[in-house]
C-alpha cells in the first residue's frame, strides 16, 4: 500500500536524523570530549583509549557511521563508572520502563474512557460538572508532586503498598503490579484528566451529528448509539494524542522512577547523568527517541487501520 | 419477492383512506439565553395512510424543526414541545425514549438531507442496515444480511452483496443517498418523512431520488412527509401541502386546490421564484427580498409583512387568523389574499406608492420589496 | 454586523445571487444566542443546520481568568520585589530547624533552619524566569521558523517542519534532560536554553497553521498584488493574526515549562543549590514528609496554584480568541 510505503520512507528520514542528534550530544560536552568522559576515572590512559575509540579526529560523518554500526550491532559502550556494557544495562531496564508506561496507561484510559462517555452523554450534569473541575485540577499537579502525596497517604499514613522497591514481572506477575501502583497511578494522573477532555468534547462534538440523530430515528438504544456509533469516529485524535503521550510519560518516569527507586530506563539515564558518565546516557537517549518514534509510527498505522476513509484516501492518493 | 418480507406484515393496511396521523396544535419552543425561540407555533395535520404531504418554505420557517418534533427527534433540554402527536390514534407526545424507541425505525422513519453526514463514516453499510432489522424485528445475522442485500437491490444498487462490506465514503452523493433510503425503509415503517431529501444532491440525481421515493411509498402503501424548501418539488408528488412562515403555517390546501388558485402572498412569491422552462434561459428570477422572521419575540401582526408586495397598515396591527377558502380544505392566514378584491387593491396602492407599510419612511431603498422583478442590489 | 431586521434599510435589500434571500440576520440572531452556552449549541444545530453559522463561545473572559492573573501577578510580583522584601536571607539558617509555620516563620523552616517563606518567594524567581524565558525563547525562533515555513511552502517548509519533526521525536523532557546533562555550567540560562529548545517545534507548528490559514485570506492578496514585499506581508499582516492563538498558547506553555523545571531541580539538575528552586524545595523536604510536611507542602501548594492559574487563564483566552485545537 502507497500510503504504508509513504510512512515507511518518513519513518527511515526520522530515524536517521534522530539517531544523528543522539550521536552529537557528545559533540555538546565543553571542552575535550575524551577528558569529559574519562571524568572520576582511568587517567591520561583513559583519555588516550577514548580518543581512539571513538577517533575524534575524523571527521564526524564517518564517526557518525561507525558509532551507528556499532549501536545497530548491540554496541553502544560502556559506562565509564562500573565498565557495564550500555547496551546490558539496557537490557536489563527497558523491560521494566515499559511496564510502568503500559501500566500507566492502562490505568489512564481505564478510567477515563468511561469517565468521557458519561461525561459526554449527560454534558452540563452533575458528573461532567465534577469530574471535569476535579480533572483539570489534576492537570495541573506535576508527576513528582502526586507522587510525594501519595507516598505520604499511602505507605506513610496508612501502610499500604510499598514507597519502593519493584518486584519483577515474570517473578510474580500479581506482585508486580502492586509494586508499580503507585509509581503507575502518579503518571497516570495528568494523562487521565487529557484523555477525558479530549474523548468528551469529541465525544459531544460528534454526538451533534447528523448519523447519530439517524441512529436515534432507527430506534436503536442511547447506549447502543453512544458505543457503537459514537465512540469509535470520536476516538481518533484521543489515539494520536495516546502515542505522542508515550513521550510525556518517559520524562515522568524519569523522575518517578527515582523517587520510587525503581531501577528502570529513567533511574538508569538520570543516575548516569549525575554521575557524569555520558556513554551510557548517551545509549539511553537513543533507545527512547528510536522506541519513541517506532511507538508513533505505528499508532499512525493503528490510525489508519481504523479510519477507514483515511485507509481509502491514502490508498487512491 | 424478497422484498415482501420488510415490508410491514400484510394486512397492516387493509383500509386505504384512514388517519395513521394526527398533528393538533403542535408547538416547539427552544429555550435559549436570548429568549424563546418559537420555532414551531401552532401546526395542525392530518396524515392519511399511504398519502403524501409536502411542507414548503425556507430556511428558518421550521420545517426541519417541525418534521424532528413530530418524531420527538429533538433532544430533550431546552426544548419544549405541546400539543398532540396522534399516531394511529395514540399520542406519542408523551412517550419516553424507551417507547420512543420501538416507534422509530419500525412505525416512522426519516430520510435526513446530507447523505455525507447522515450515514456513519466508519461503520459498513451493511452494519448501518442490519443493526435495525436485528434490533426491531430480530433476524439473526444471515438473514438480517439477506434482508439488506434485498433492501439495497430494490433501492436500486447494483452489486448490492458487495456494498455491504462498504464505506460511505466509497459511494456516490446519490448512492449514498439510496442507502439512506434503504435503512429507512428496513423495517417497514408506516410512515416516512423526507427532510430535503435532494438539496444536497446533484441536480440529475435528484428526479431519481424522488421517483424511487414515490415508488416506494407506492408499492409499501407507506404515507410521507416530504420537507422541501422548492415549490417545485413537491408539486407534481403530493397530494396535499402545507406552507410554512416563521414556524407557522400560512397556506394549507390539496396540492391541485394550491395551485389553481394561491391565496397567501408568500406562496405566491415562492411561485415564482421557480425557474420556468417556457421562461427564456436568461430571464431573472425572482428573489424574495428580505429575511426569514425573528423567531424570539416576533413583532405583531403578521410576520410576512415587512417583505410582503401587499403589506397594508392592518398587516403590522393584527396576526391573521388561519381561515378556510371557498373550498374547506384549502387554509390560509392573510388579511389581503392573493386573487382577491381587496388584494389587488392592496397590491395596486403599494405599486402606486412605490412602498409598503413595512416600509413607511424609506421611499428611496423600499421599492425593493414593492416592485416586482427588482433584482437584488446585494445583501 | 447586528442588522435588526426591522431596520427598513437593511429588511428591505434582498438576498443577492440566490433564489432564496439569505437568512444572515437569523445565523446573527443563533450565535447570539449561542453565546456561552456551547452545549445549547446542540439544540441549535437541530434548528435548520443550514442557518447555524459558525457559532461563536462567549466573548467574555470571566471571573475565573481573572482570579487566576491576579494569583499570578501577586507571584510574580513577589518574585520581582524578593530583594527588597522585609523576608529573611533564603540561604541562611535563621532559627531551628523543622520549626512548624509560625507568625514570625509562616510556612515554617526548613531541615537547615532556613526560612521557607522566604525562599518560596525566592524559588518563584527562578522559576518564573526559567518559564517564561524559555517559552520567550521558543517562541521567537519557533515563531520565525513557523513563519517562514507557512509563508514560503515548498522546500523552506520542508527543511525547517521536518527538524521540528525531529526535534518532536525526542520526548520533551528528556532531550532538556540532555541538554542540562552534557552542559558544564547549571546557571539559569542553561535551564532557559534546554526548556527553550524543547519548546520551538510546538510553536513552530501552532504558527505555520495559523499563518498557512492567514496567507490565504483576500486581505493577505490584496496587499500582495499592491506589491508588498515577503517581509512585509509576514510582519505586517500575518504576524498580527497570529499573536492571539501564540499568546494563549504561550499562557499554558509557562506552565508546562514551570513543571518541567520543578521537575528537573527535584532530581538534582536544575540550577544547583544552595539557590531556592520551588522542585529543589519539594525534594529537600521528601525525608521529613511524616514530622515536617510543610517543608515540601508550601512550594507543593505554590506551585500547583500557579500552575493551575496559568492553566485557566491560558484555557479562557483559548475560547475567547476562539480557537480550535483542531487548527494545530
Amino acid at each position: 500500500m502507497r500510503f504504508v510505503r509513504r510512512k515507511l520512507i518518513q519513518l527511515v528520514v526520522v530515524l536517521l536524523c534522530v539517531t544523528f542528534l543522539s550521536f552529537l550530544l557528545i559533540s555538546l560536552l565543553p571542552g575535550d570530549p575524551a577528558t569529559k568522559l574519562c571524568a572520576g576515572a582511568g587517567g591520561q590512559e583513559c583519555v588516550d583509549q577514548k580518543r581512539t575509540e571513538l577517533r575524534l579526529d575524523d571527521p564526524i560523518p564517518v564517526r557518525y557511521v561507525r558509532w551507528l554500526g556499532d549501536a545497530v550491532t548491540g554496541d553502544l559502550g560502556a559506562s565509564a563508572r562500573n565498565q557495564q556494557p550500555v547496551w546490558e544495562a539496557l537490557t536489563q531496564r527497558v523491560p521494566v520502563t515499559i511496564e510502568l508506561l503500559l501500566y500507566s496507561q492502562f490505568m489512564a484510559l481505564i478510567i477515563a474512557i468511561p469517565l468521557g462517555l458519561l461525561a459526554a452523554q449527560r454534558a452540563g450534569g452533575i458528573l461532567d460538572r465534577v469530574s471535569t473541575t476535579v480533572l483539570f485540577g489534576l492537570l495541573a499537579v506535576p508527576s513528582f508532586m502526586l507522587a510525594l502525596l501519595l507516598i505520604y497517604i499511602f505507605p506513610v499514613k496508612l501502610g499500604w503498598f510499598q514507597a519502593t522497591g519493584y518486584t519483577d514481572f515474570t517473578d510474580n506477575p500479581l506482585e508486580s503490579l502492586g509494586s508499580l501502583f503507585l509509581p503507575a497511578l502518579s503518571l497516570a494522573a495528568a494523562e487521565m484528566a487529557v484523555y477525558m477532555r479530549l474523548l468528551r468534547t469529541d465525544l459531544i462534538a460528534t454526538l451533534q451529528e447528523d448519523y447519530i440523530t439517524m441512529a436515534k430515528a432507527k430506534g436503536m438504544p442511547p447506549r447502543r448509539i453512544l458505543l457503537r456509533h459514537a465512540f469509535k469516529p470520536s476516538s481518533f485524535s484521543l489515539i494520536t494524542v495516546i502515542g505522542l503521550n508515550f513521550g510525556r510519560l518517559i520524562g515522568g518516569a524519569l523522575i518517578i522512577e527515582i523517587i520510587f527507586g525503581i531501577n528502570g530506563l529513567g533511574k538508569y539515564t538520570v543516575d548516569s547523568i549525575l554521575g557524569q558518565d555520558f556513554i551510557p546516557v548517551q545509549g539511553a537517549v537513543l533507545v527512547i527517541a528510536v522506541g519513541y518514534v517506532l511507538i508513533n509510527f505505528a499508532v499512525d498505522m493503528l490510525y489508519a487501520a481504523l479510519d477507514p476513509r483515511i485507509r481509502h484516501a491514502r490508498a487512491l492518493a | 419477492m424478497s422484498r415482501r418480507m420488510v415490508t410491514a406484515e400484510p394486512g397492516a393496511h387493509p383500509e386505504t383512506r384512514s388517519t395513521l396521523l394526527e398533528v393538533v396544535d403542535l408547538k416547539t419552543r427552544f429555550r435559549t439565553d436570548a429568549g424563546t425561540v418559537h420555532a414551531v407555533d401552532g401546526v395542525s395535520f392530518t396524515l392519511d395512510r399511504g398519502r403524501t404531504l409536502g411542507v414548503v418554505g425556507e430556511s428558518g420557517s421550521g420545517k426541519t424543526v417541525l418534521s424532528r418534533s413530530v418524531m420527538g427527534l429533538l433532544p430533550s433540554r431546552n426544548v419544549e414541545r405541546e400539543g398532540h402527536v396522534l399516531y394511529e390514534g395514540t399520542d406519542i407526545i408523551g412517550f419516553d425514549q424507551k417507547r420512543m424507541s420501538q416507534v422509530w425505525g419500525a412505525e416512522m422513519a426519516m430520510v435526513f438531507q446530507d447523505p455525507m453526514t447522515s450515514l456513519n463514516p466508519v461503520m459498513k453499510i451493511g452494519n448501518q442496515i442490519t443493526e435495525s432489522l436485528r434490533f426491531h424485528l430480530g433476524v439473526d445475522k444471515g438473514e438480517a444480511s439477506a434482508t439488506a442485500v434485498a433492501l439495497l437491490k430494490s433501492v436500486g444498487i447494483p452489486a448490492a452483496e458487495q456494498r455491504l462490506k462498504e464505506y460511505p465514503h466509497q459511494l456516490s452523493g446519490g448512492m449514498r443517498q439510496r442507502v439512506t433510503i434503504a435503512i429507512a425503509l428496513a423495517c417497514g415503517p408506516k410512515v416516512l418523512f423526507a427532510d430535503e431529501p435532494t438539496t444536497a444532491l446533484d441536480v440529475t440525481v435528484q428526479a431519481q431520488i424522488l421517483d424511487l421515493l414515490a415508488e416506494q411509498q407506492r408499492e409499501r402503501h407507506m404515507a410521507m412527509i416530504l420537507v422541501s424548501h422548492d415549490l417545485g418539488v413537491v408539486a407534481g408528488r403530493t397530494d396535499e401541502i402545507m406552507v410554512m412562515y416563521g414556524g407557522r403555517v400560512v397556506e394549507q390546501a390539496p396540492t391541485d386546490v394550491l395551485f389553481a388558485d394561491v391565496k397567501m402572498p408568500y406562496t405566491e412569491a415562492l411561485l415564482r421564484s421557480i425557474p420556468r422552462i417556457e421562461h427564456p434561459s436568461h430571464a431573472r428570477l425572482e428573489a424574495i427580498p428580505g429575511r426569514p422572521p425573528k423567531l424570539i419575540s416576533p413583532p405583531k401582526g403578521c410576520n410576512f409583512a415587512p417583505r410582503c408586495r401587499y403589506a397594508q397598515p392592518k398587516c403590522t396591527e393584527e396576526t391573521p387568523p388561519l381561515v378556510a377558502a371557498d373550498d374547506p380544505r384549502h387554509l390560509y392566514r392573510c388579511w389581503f389574499p392573493v386573487g382577491s378584491a381587496e388584494g389587488a387593491d392592496a397590491l395596486a396602492r403599494n405599486l402606486a406608492d412605490g412602498t409598503t407599510v413595512a416600509y413607511p419612511t424609506s421611499p428611496g431603498s423600499a421599492p425593493a420589496a414593492a416592485t416586482p422583478g427588482t433584482d437584488g442590489e446585494g445583501a | 454586523m447586528p442588522a435588526p431586521s426591522h431596520d427598513p434599510v437593511h429588511g428591505a435589500v434582498p438576498g443577492s445571487g440566490s433564489v432564496f434571500a439569505e437568512s444572515g440576520d437569523f445565523a446573527t440572531e443563533i450565535s447570539d444566542i449561542a453565546d456561552g452556552d456551547a452545549l445549547g449549541l446542540a439544540e441549535l444545530h437541530e434548528l435548520d443546520p443550514d442557518q447555524v453559522a459558525s457559532p461563536r463561545a462567549k466573548r467574555r473572559l470571566g471571573l475565573a481568568f481573572w482570579i487566576a492573573s491576579g494569583w499570578f501577578a501577586l507571584v510574580a510580583l513577589a518574585a520581582l520585589l524578593a530583594p527588597i522584601l522585609p523576608i529573611d536571607d533564603p540561604n541562611k539558617t535563621v532559627a531551628r530547624p523543622r520549626l512548624a509555620p509560625s507568625s514570625a516563620h509562616w510556612f515554617g523552616t526548613d531541615a537547615l533552619g532556613r526560612d521557607v517563606f522566604s525562599r518560596t518567594i525566592w524559588g518563584g524567581r527562578i522559576s518564573l524566569v526559567v518559564g517564561i524565558g524559555s517559552i520567550l525563547l521558543g517562541v521567537l525562533i519557533g515563531g520565525a521558523i513557523g513563519l517562514l515555513a507557512g509563508h514560503y511552502r515548498g522546500k523552506v517548509e520542508t527543511i525547517l517542519m521536518g527538524f521540528c519533526d525531529v526535534l518532536l521525536s525526542f520526548p520533551a523532557l528528556l532531550l532538556a534532560l540532555a541538554i542540562v546533562g552534557f552542559r558544564d555550567n547549571r546557571d539559569v540560562s542553561t535551564i532557559v536554553l534546554a526548556i527553550g529548545v524543547v519548546s520551538i517545534a510546538p510553536v513552530a507548528r501552532l504558527v505555520r497553521a495559523n499563518t498557512m490559514i492567514y496567507s490565504q485570506r483576500e486581505f493577505v492578496t490584496a496587499a500582495r498584488s499592491l506589491g508588498a514585499s515577503n517581509a512585509r506581508i509576514m510582519l505586517r499582516e500575518v504576524l498580527p493574526n497570529v499573536v492571539f492563538p501564540v499568546l494563549s498558547f504561550s499562557v499554558i506553555a509557562v506552565a508546562v515549562a514551570i513543571v518541567a523545571e520543578g521537575g528537573l531541580a527535584f532530581i538534582g539538575l536544575s540550577v544547583p543549590p544552595p539557590t531556592a528552586t520551588w522542585g529543589g524545595m519539594i525534594s529537600d523536604g521528601r525525608n521529613f514528609l511524616a514530622d515536617a510536611p510543610w517543608i515540601s507542602l508550601a512550594p507543593c501548594f505554590i506551585l500547583f496554584l500557579t500552575v493551575l492559574a496559568l492553566n485557566l487563564a491560558g484555557d479562557r483566552l483559548r475560547e475567547f480568541f476562539d480557537i480550535r485545537e483542531g487548527a494545530l
